[in-house]
């Protein structure tokens, strides 16, 4: 501003100079704008696309979400009518109300009675097949727990096309008969399992001694719960479809129950 | 010209806003349909459980709102179908929702009784209405199962020809860990999911959520299917249980395939 005289400094009240200084700045800014444009340009480009991909994407989850979660949802605000539960008095000293009462409460008298009478006071045995464990009942009290042995699940086939499937069946069962020193009669999976030829009938190879214990108690089709020699296999699931116990959980039992006790396996 | 920068068409708009228009439509139409289905199925159960009146000896018709008549009606359910069930030699399930238990029994004998650990029912199941409990009297059988595991790990082995090709059976590795889950539907549309309640392994909570998805979506097939032929789709209350593995998986593995189950509330 030394340069300039009085006069000049009363006519640059605006700053003039600075203003075309700033404005010769702006003029060179703008003759390099196409290129920034351009890259602005790509951004937004971008930010657009994303935008949309992102909004498809929301679309989508939104579309997921809403059939897979908040129409099962929405279904479950109750519907079908508000139910008024009364208590009322007037309903109460209704005769028909009276007699239904009664039915009802003689009906659940003998159902009781009758769901009651069969859990039995007599001594019973439950095997759990999954967990390879049994528990001793008598009068309605565990007296005896501990670890079995239950079918396989092998299926043993043949190249002929024979099958025998190594499961212990479930349900309830009752004690057939009772045997001290039981002989092992070998069936035909027996001999097909070690690869021997089937004999016949009443072959003594069929018999076999002190395999099972020093008791058994049958359950039909075969099936049998019995001791083992195989100690260490007790409490996994190895056996052809009866239940191995060891020995002193056998004899308690074996002397607990009786011919004609249920066995209840699951 | 050089600077121009062309956009890639990302959609042709026309045949873009057809479809959104038939999807929102869909969606809505789905929604609508599928809120009728509780109310259809209520209107089932209404129709095949309700109260038939006896012409000889009419009842009046508050008795059923009762709350003293009721609470003898929800005894007796469980009783008539425990009874109904243990006439049978086959092992069964009773959800008792009065002391959160689960349990295996045989011939009226309880076999073994699991800890529920959370439940949730579907609301038609939480209404107190005769038809309703009157369904609850009839046990439910079980007409079809999905699980993670298998009901019967059948391994097959093949005979040897002969004694030198004999190997002596492996002892079964017990220390196999598969995450426990499972559904049973039942004959009368309901549904029972059993899910395994705690976390053991680091793939629990993913193997639940996938396994309760696979449904979800088997589900929505299905209602979508109906909802295109303008059908209200088919509801299934649930019952959704969370027990320990273990008893899940005694539970699964000792239930028959068409085994019953019976619901106390």
């Amino acid at each position: 501003m030394s340069g300039l005289n009085e006069n000049d400094q009363r006519t640059d009240l605006f700053n003039l100079t600075g203003a075309v200084k700033y404005l010769s700045k702006l003029k060179d800014q703008i003759a390099t704008l196409p290129g920034k444009l351009k890259e602005n340009e790509k951004f937004i480009l971008f930010l657009k696309k994303t935008f949309l991909w992102f909004s498809v994407t929301a679309a989508i989850f939104f579309i997921f979400v809403f059939f897979i979660w908040l129409v099962p949802l929405l279904q479950e605000i109750p519907s079908g009518g508000k139910i008024n539960i009364t208590n009322s008095a007037a309903v109460k000293e209704d005769a028909s109300y009276r007699r239904i009462i009664a039915v009802m409460e003689r009906d659940l008298r003998n159902l009781s009675r009758k769901y009651n009478s069969y859990t039995s006071g007599q001594s019973y045995l439950v095997i759990n097949t999954t967990d390879n464990r049994f528990q001793l009942y008598r009068n309605k009290q565990m007296i005896r727990e501990g670890f079995c042995s239950s079918g396989s699940y092998k299926m043993l086939q043949t190249h002929e096309g024979k099958s025998w499937i190594f499961k212990t069946p479930k349900g309830k069962f009752t004690i057939k008969d009772k045997r001290v020193n039981p002989v092992w009669t070998r069936p035909d999976w027996a001999f097909v399992e070690e690869g021997l030829p089937i004999p016949s009938r009443n072959h003594p190879s069929r018999y076999e001694y002190g395999v099972l214990g020093d008791y058994a108690l049958g359950l039909g089709d075969g099936y049998l719960i019995h001791g083992t020699i195989y100690k260490r296999f007790i409490g996994m699931p190895v056996t052809h479809g009866c239940v191995r116990l060891g020995d002193e959980d056998l004899e308690v039992i074996f002397k607990t129950l009786s011919v004609g006790s249920k066995v209840y396996i699951f | 010209m050089e600077n121009e920068v062309k956009t890639i068409p990302f959609y042709n708009r026309l045949p873009f806003i057809l479809a959104m228009i038939l999807l929102c439509l869909l969606m809505v139409g789905h929604l609508v349909l599928s809120l009728k289905a509780p109310v259809k199925k209520l209107r089932e159960i209404r129709v095949q459980y309700g109260f038939v009146q006896d012409i000889k000896n009419p009842v009046n018709e508050r008795i059923l709102t009762d709350s003293a008549f009721l609470a003898l009606m929800k005894e007796k359910a469980y009783y008539q179908s425990r009874v109904a069930m243990a006439a049978t030699d086959s092992i069964y399930m009773t959800i008792n929702l009065g002391d959160s238990t689960l349990n295996l029994e045989i011939s009226g004998v309880v076999v073994h009784t699991a800890e529920i650990k959370k439940i949730k029912l579907s609301h038609i199941l939480k209404r107190d209405e005769y038809p309703v409990l009157n369904m609850l009297s009839t046990p439910f059988v079980i007409t079809a199962d999905y699980s993670t595991i298998k009901k019967e790990p059948v391994m097959i082995k093949m005979a040897p020809k002969d004694t030198s090709e004999y190997q002596p059976d492996i002892i079964p590795d017990t220390a196999d860990y598969e995450p426990v889950n499972f559904i049973l539907l039942m004959e009368n549309g309901v549904k029972i999911h059993i899910y395994q309640g705690e976390k053991l392994r680091a793939g629990d909570n993913l193997n639940r959520f996938l396994f309760d998805l696979r449904d979800r979506l088997r589900i929505t097939t299905s209602t979508l299917f109906s909802t295109i032929r303008f059908r209200v789709p088919e509801y299934y209350p649930y019952i959704r249980i969370r027990l320990a593995r273990a008893d899940s998986k005694r539970i699964y593995r000792a239930l028959p395939y068409r085994g019953q189950a019976g619901l106390y509330r």
